[in-house]
């Protein structure tokens, strides 16, 4: 390939540069900067990738409007409230229309509790009732439990009324 | 003959091309998959919230409207579509700002835009972007125009997928009224981004 032009004889007892010059060697390239450079995009690269791709949680609030309600057996019902602290409260509905008093669950009992009241009722309806003055993180965290337990999902927002707040706050807070 | 040679010191050569190959191969990947963030990066930045489940939905490549939630009570709603920015807020780096608590205005650092009227100049991390402040009212009509422009514009091939990037140290009270005009204005789906985390690290908290 390269140095083809040249036409090599063969000078017999022929030493030093002359011969080597004239010798069909492989030409050598240093490929030492190439790779150098080369290492560097590569660390670059790596660097800047963000591994910890964001990934999303899809959510699907009710299309309908708000004439027409969904009349659902309040003895299906779990309201989860959460208190502007981040104290998560379970209470269940009666199917008389009251509900049982609000039990306050450690965030991390929150879903074997959640799968355990799916057992007993597989119509588990559950409406979430948070304080505006919590943090978005605790909605994050409340949704990624329920998507974690082993349930079918089905939930949804409701605004944290006067009488929420009271009954979360007779509980405790 | 022999001896002399193998004591000879010749500089030892290492064939590299095997490893150059390699590099090549890892460079080449890290290229492609790197995600470059485009130039007038997202309008703040938000902490996202973390979380161990999620559908496995990557956050789709185009046709993103974003809406970023911060700290201060401020929604910002962006599209990635340059000719839709242009004819909704007048400008390619125009977005929507709506500072959802209605008794107060936003604290971010604005100042009058000479190039579009009624709209304002937000200097965010290097880059200036131009934001027409909304109201309740206007920030849901914004949302229709938005979808509705990209459909005229592809005929109706297209359609904006939103994406709600929220602060995790954001008031609920924000996604709440955000939630709601998304409702109102029939957007029913959306996607919550948060940066997903393994089970065993959650446990390890």
């Amino acid at each position: 390939m390269a140095g083809g032009g040249f036409d090599a004889p063969e000078t017999g007892g022929g030493r030093g540069k002359k011969k080597k010059s004239k010798v069909k060697t492989g030409v050598h390239i240093d490929m030492t900067p190439m790779v150098d450079v080369i290492m560097l995009l590569l660390t670059f690269f790596i660097l800047t990738t963000t591994l910890s791709a964001p990934q999303v949680m899809q959510i699907n609030l009710p299309r309908g409007k708000e004439e027409d309600k969904v009349k659902v057996d309040m003895g299906n019902v779990l309201f989860i409230r959460v208190s502007d602290k981040g104290n998560i409260y379970f209470s269940k509905g009666n199917s008389d229309g009251t509900e049982q008093r609000p039990e306050l669950i450690v965030f991390e009992k929150m879903k074997p509790k959640l799968e355990q009241i799916y057992n007993a009722n597989n119509d588990l309806m559950i409406l979430l009732k948070f304080d505006r003055k919590m943090k978005y993180e605790k909605m994050i965290d409340v949704l990624d439990e329920i998507n974690r337990s082993k349930i079918e999902r089905r939930y949804t927002f409701l605004p944290m009324e006067q009488p929420d707040k009271d009954i979360v706050i007779s509980a405790g807070g | 003959m022999k001896i002399p040679k193998a004591k000879k010191r010749s500089g030892v050569k290492i064939d590299m091309t095997p490893m150059v190959d390699v590099i090549m191969l890892l460079l080449t990947f890290f290229m492609l998959t790197a995600t470059f963030k485009a130039a007038e990066s997202e309008a703040v930045s938000v902490n996202l919230p973390k979380s161990v489940n999620t559908d496995s939905v990557k956050i789709p490549a185009e046709d993103v409207m974003t809406i970023l939630i911060d700290t201060d009570g401020d929604v910002f709603v962006d599209v990635d579509n340059y000719n839709v920015r242009e004819k909704v807020f007048g400008n390619k780096f125009g977005m929507g700002l709506w500072h959802v608590d209605s008794t107060s205005q936003t604290s971010k650092q604005i100042s009058p835009a000479p190039e579009v009227e009624g709209a304002y100049r937000l200097e965010t991390g290097g880059s200036v972007r131009i934001v027409k402040l909304l109201n309740r009212e206007s920030f849901e009509k914004t949302l229709i125009d938005l979808r509705l422009t990209l459909k005229n514009m592809t005929e109706g091939k297209s359609d904006f997928r939103i994406v709600v990037k929220g602060d995790r140290n954001a008031e609920f009270g924000v996604i709440e009224d955000l939630m709601a005009a998304l409702k109102e204005t029939r957007n029913t789906r959306f996607s919550l981004v948060t940066i997903i985390e393994s089970e065993k690290e959650a446990q390890e908290e």
